[in-house]
């Protein structure tokens, strides 16, 4: 994987609700990418966080879809955060 | 000999592909197995304008990676070219994100036709998609379509027979183009030419390519083996690069970009309609979200037993009136007693409890379809996947373990709501160790005639050892079924709401459920007939009775887990059924009745409560109580588990497994309950 400075980066699993932005970078197994960009979710997309309690899978909302991400998984997306 | 063509249905979970199939096959499907997997291969047929057409159901799957079983069967097929039209179905209301299965179906030489699907759920949207758009940039045939209604297949079948006359494939040079001038170009070239004279199947050099740039561990595995060393090596080079390591990144990217041309050209611009709910706020809370799964479930149970009311009382209404009347009939015209006896306890018998039995599956499959259809189901799994991925499951795997406790057989068809086979298998497993009314019934009965008070303390005991089995099931077939490795985290889509198409609904599950009606009764009726055969005599004499017989020559076996013979045959009864069960103690026991038939109904009579507690020893109690309670459920559990499964060894390793468990638990119960009574 690409060296990137994460400092301005969140990943998705410390986003705060109801706030946009675009997937920076997804790190992880092939096997876990292929998934996770065949349901939609790429570097570059835009998407709004519906729903981040902490615990519970992320709820994101892009490419018209609400795709909920396992709270895990979803440390391993890292985003930016539109202010 | 007519003609026959073949059309392959490929598309997303939720792309409404299962009612597309339902509705073009009707009853004429079969449901198996693909060949060596653990996969459920489901294919059907219609006629229409004097050629037959086989339709096979793919499983649904989000591309054409091959990171599933599912996946691999789904792929190994399109690849094997003997489809004669591969109908792609995608979500129009989710155009973009579902296009990406065409995306990665660029490179795949096959005869190929679009349907966007749930085109009403779209326009209700407000979003208006040009088919015709899509079909001049793509050159391929695309339909707008919605596959609930059944007055607009005409338009499909119109769409397939030209698709079929003239067939044409994606062409690749778009999405080619969509590569150029990004850092793939260079990455997918340099591997075609690595690749050189390579060919695989129906694929062309890009599709492979690109998987190779995913890591997709068939492809990789066989350019592995086919490829000479230094064109290997080549290609280990390039997928090794900074950029290579990031390479299903980037074609993933590609892909979407391909998709969105495709969507910028053809649809009206989204209209953001915030799809986030008050109700989903809710849905999705990590406790209320659960409170209000646990409501649902209640509501549900309860609408099936409502539905299955009317079904219910037919058959047991029927019974006694139908049952008289034979008797009468047969008595006036002076047939043969044992004629009369047949015809009551094996036909008429029978058949009523096939409709009991089937009332029930039908409420719990129309409900479950409702709940699937409306876009519920995916709420469950988001609220207790985190629960349930501990066993191995989808979090919605949680509705048809519930259901269980109104009746495992109907469980059982409920278990097709999960994604893959491995994870079915696994749910029905479970799903045999919950006890339905009539097992909790018998258990109650036995635990308060034998133990009275104490009877409390089995109800708590009895629900420890389901947990205890559920972890012991888990730990036993899990590994097998749900592999380790498939067990990634949660990443789906929670599907919009959407309003359920209540005629086609219930179109396709009176069709299912007719289907298991004449299977459920053509089975019931044998093991009616062969229980009947074993247990009649004409002097109603229990002695001289085949049954018996073979009852008291095993005797010396059964007792080593604790059960006389009277006992060990309630025992088998149980697995016919729970009323069974006690029905053929009220014989045993109470020397009642002519002859003991699985179908009569003796409700558990005080008497018979006397007499088991004057008879039989606590011990002997002791073991029979626990082997009830992890007893196989009942016929048509192993009959709608056969269906499920698709395969009778996985039945008969389940069936195994039970009474392995059951006997088990009797063995200790009854050597543990000699040493305190």
């Amino acid at each position: 994987m690409k060296n990137v400075d994460f400092v301005d980066h969140l990943s998705l699993a410390e986003m705060g609700e109801n706030r946009c932005g675009t997937v920076a970078q997804i790190e992880g197994d092939s096997r876990f990418i292929s998934r996770i960009v065949s349901i939609g979710l790429t570097p570059g997309s835009a998407f709004t966080l519906l729903k981040n309690d902490g615990r519970s899978p992320v709820l994101v909302f892009c490419r018209d879809t609400v795709i909920a991400v396992n709270h895990k998984e979803s440390s391993q997306i890292f985003v930016k955060v539109e202010s | 000999m007519s003609e026959i063509k073949t059309i392959a249905l490929l598309g997303q979970p939720n792309s409404g592909k299962s009612t597309l199939f339902n509705n073009l096959t009707g009853l004429h499907q079969r449901v198996g197995n693909w060949p060596g997997k653990t996969v459920e291969k489901a294919e059907g047929s219609f006629v229409f304008d004097g050629i037959t057409y086989k339709v096979v159901d793919l499983p649904g799957s989000y591309g054409l990676s091959a990171n599933s079983e599912e996946e691999v069967v789904t792929r190994d097929y399109i690849q094997s070219g003997k489809a004669d039209l591969v109908c792609i179905l995608v979500d129009a209301s989710q155009l973009e994100r579902s296009l990406y299965m065409l995306a990665d179906f660029v490179g795949v030489r096959m005869p190929v036709m679009l349907v966007l699907n749930m085109m009403d759920v779209a326009e209700a949207a407000g979003k208006k998609i040009d088919a015709a758009a899509i079909e001049k940039l793509l050159g391929i045939p695309v339909l707008g379509f919605s596959a609930a209604e059944t007055k607009r297949y005409p338009e499909f079948f119109k769409k397939m027979v030209s698709a079929i006359k003239t067939p044409v494939c994606l062409d690749s040079g778009s999405l080619r183009d969509e590569l150029v001038g990004d850092k793939t170009e260079d990455l997918i070239s340099r591997i075609e030419v690595a690749l050189g004279d390579f060919e695989y199947g129906v694929c062309e050099k890009i599709w492979i390519a690109e998987k190779l740039l995913e890591k997709d561990k068939l492809v990789c595995g066989i350019v592995n083996e086919m490829l000479p060393f230094a064109r290997k090596n080549a290609i280990e080079t390039i997928l090794d690069s900074e950029e290579g390591r990031d390479g299903g990144i980037l074609t993933g990217e590609a892909k979407y970009r391909w998709v969105s041309k495709i969507v910028r050209e053809s649809a009206t611009p989204k209209s953001i309609n915030k799809v986030f709910s008050k109700w989903d706020r809710i849905a999705t809370h990590h406790i209320k979200g659960k409170f209000f799964a646990f409501g649902i479930m209640v509501v549900s149970l309860i609408a099936c037993m409502i539905l299955a009311f009317p079904g219910m009382g037919i058959g047991f209404g029927l019974q006694p009136v139908l049952e008289s009347v034979v008797e009468r009939v047969g008595n006036a015209l002076g047939i043969w007693p044992v004629v009369i006896s047949f015809v009551k306890l094996v036909l008429v018998g029978g058949t009523c409890i096939t409709v009991c039995m089937t009332s029930f599956i039908f409420s719990i499959i129309f409900v479950f379809r409702i709940l699937e259809e409306i876009g519920y189901m995916a709420r469950f799994s988001y609220a207790f996947d985190s629960w349930l991925s501990r066993l191995g499951l989808q979090g919605k795997a949680i509705m048809p373990l519930f259901s269980g406790i109104g009746c495992t057989a109907g469980a059982v068809c409920g278990t097709r709501v999960l994604d893959t086979r491995g994870q079915r298998l696994l749910a029905l497993v479970l799903l045999w160790a919950i006890p339905c009314g009539s097992k909790v019934a018998v258990v109650l009965f036995l635990a308060s005639t034998f133990f009275g008070s104490a009877a409390p303390l089995f109800g708590i005991g009895y629900v420890a050892l389901i947990f205890a089995s559920f972890y012991l099931s888990s730990r036993l077939f899990g590994k097998k079924l749900v592999p380790q490795n498939e067990r990634v985290g949660m990443i789906m889509e929670l599907p919009p709401y959407h309003k359920p198409h209540w005629k086609m609904i219930a179109a396709m599950v009176g069709r299912s459920t007719w289907g298991i009606f004449k299977k459920a009764l053509k089975m019931i009726l044998m093991v009616a007939a062969l229980f009947w055969a074993l247990s009649y005599a004409g002097d109603g004499n229990v002695e001289n009775t085949l049954l018996y017989k073979i009852g008291n020559a095993i005797e010396p076996v059964t007792m080593f887990f604790g059960m006389r013979w009277e006992l060990f045959v309630s025992y088998l009864g149980g697995m016919f059924s729970k009323e069974a069960s006690l029905g053929i103690m009220s014989t045993l026991f109470n020397h009642t009745g002519e002859a003991f038939s699985l179908v009569t109904r003796v409700a558990a009579s005080e008497n018979l409560g006397e007499a088991l507690a004057s008879t039989i020893t606590k011990p002997e109690a002791l073991a029979f109580l626990f082997a009830s309670m992890f007893n196989v459920p009942c016929v048509l559990a192993m009959g709608t588990t056969y269906r499920e499964a698709g395969s009778f060894k996985w039945l008969c390793a389940i069936m195994g497994y039970y009474v392995a468990l059951s006997l088990g638990l009797a063995f200790i119960g009854y050597h543990i309950g000699l040493l305190i009574f």
